[in-house]
């Protein structure tokens, strides 16, 4: 299985959080389905160019949020993922990009109502 | 996955161009560690005493957490371990493919003879040839074949793509991905090529004129190079952490590259200054600085 997870260079998060932020979404929002069986680790590392400790840590990590099991011999599978973890997953990842929206508006010197109505335009052509 | 299939401990070697060492190396078991660094800097010699090719002039190498310093490595350690020396042997030029294999097997009694045969043709090596009647590329196929079929717990490959085709090399990644994945092999692998570092190590180590300039993660030294575009301002520029190299590109516009992108990346947020573009530094561009004496702190 080949996991779409993309690598931004140029964002200065560390490969391992980028990493497992977009693997957490696939899971959470339901892309990737229960039980499913995830590529091993060094499968996985190979895929993305990255080394195996990354993936190691991710895989921990989201194993610890309860996303994700390791059973001996047969690897890494994708857990139940309850339908409240799922709409606050859903809130935050909309959170986050408006966030990311306000920055940019403010760093080429955007005024709140400037920023509101280009807003307004966008979602009025939705 | 503390434990240290292979170290070399305060080790010191002699050659007619260089002195290797001392040095102080350790690869962690399941691991993938790529040995960086210019020609003759030391890199063959580091292996060749792995296999007790060569043995140091002072210090130890440690197999598994054993010392055998007066003596030779035991026969039951060193059939766990393969070699792909640079160079081949030449003793076994004349003598054809499948003998090699045999005689091979007799040693190795982990030796997996249908591992051996799907390798074979895998690689597509023709067979029932003479060892000098290979092209150095399949000869080069036949040994990576016979030192998989081995089924090592500790894999040295010194440049081992050299004279491949494009189809073999990325064939023996993944076998080699394989052997790590299926039966916790330990490899060294000794490259000039990035993208084979890209594609297997997990960590780097640098050799230079005998000396290890460190082992560093993969993906820390990927995170650290950055080269960043800003409108000009000479005394943010001026705290920045790391730079190698630094140019004002236009009259607003300054342009440096950073070893350290994380800490350069804070201060811009401090700063409030979103940067014009930022490129992440190819592993190439890594490795020159590192060559040349950027100091990456350890994590």
């Amino acid at each position: 299985m080949r996991i779409p997870v993309q690598i931004n260079e140029s964002s200065a998060e560390p490969l391992y959080h980028q990493i497992e932020t977009q693997l957490r979404s696939l899971i959470v929002t339901g892309q990737i389905v229960e039980g499913t069986l995830l590529p091993s680790i060094r499968e996985f590392s190979a895929d993305l160019k990255c080394s195996v400790i990354t993936i190691r840590r991710v895989y921990q990590d989201l194993e610890n949020e309860g996303l994700l099991r390791t059973r001996q011999g047969t690897g890494t599978f994708v857990t139940k993922v309850d339908t409240d973890d799922r709409e606050a997953y859903k809130k935050q990842i909309v959170l986050d990009a408006v966030r990311e929206l306000v920055d940019t508006a403010k760093s080429v010197g955007y005024t709140v109502d400037e920023l509101r109505q280009v807003i307004d335009e966008t979602l009025s052509k939705e | 996955m503390d434990n240290v299939a292979l170290e070399w401990r305060q080790v010191v070697k002699k050659r007619d161009r260089m002195t290797l060492g001392p040095i102080d190396l350790k690869l962690h078991e399941n691991l993938v560690t790529a040995l960086i660094g210019r020609n003759g800097s030391g890199k063959s010699t580091l292996m060749k005493l792995a296999v007790q090719l060569i043995h140091p002039d002072s210090g130890e190498v440690a197999w598994f957490g054993q010392t055998y310093s007066a003596e030779s490595l035991p026969v039951d350690v060193r059939a766990q371990i393969s070699y792909v020396p640079e160079n081949f042997i030449v003793e076994e030029d004349g003598l054809k493919m499948d003998e090699v294999a045999e005689f091979r097997a007799s040693w190795y009694p982990k030796w997996d003879w249908q591992r051996y045969e799907e390798l074979i043709h895998r690689f597509d090596i023709p067979s029932g040839k003479k060892l000098n009647k290979l092209s150095k590329g399949q000869r080069r196929k036949f040994e990576i074949a016979a030192a998989l079929a081995i089924r090592p717990k500790l894999l040295l490959l010194d440049e081992p793509s050299s004279g491949l085709d494009p189809f073999a090399w990325k064939t023996m990644m993944n076998e080699i991905r394989r052997c790590v994945d299926e039966d916790g092999t330990t490899v060294l692998l000794s490259t000039h090529i990035v993208e084979e570092v890209r594609r297997m190590a997990d960590y780097l180590v640098l050799i230079d004129k005998g000396h290890s300039l460190g082992m560093v993660e993969k993906d820390f030294l990927l995170e650290r190079g950055r080269e960043i575009w800003i409108t000009r301002d000479d005394e943010l520029l001026g705290e920045m952490p790391a730079v190698v190299e630094s140019a004002i590109e236009s009259q607003g516009m300054v342009r440096f590259i950073t070893m350290d992108y994380p800490g350069a990346a804070a201060l811009l947020e401090e700063a409030g200054v979103k940067p014009i573009q930022v490129r992440a530094l190819e592993l190439d561009e890594m490795m020159e600085h590192w060559m040349n004496g950027a100091v990456l702190e350890a994590h």
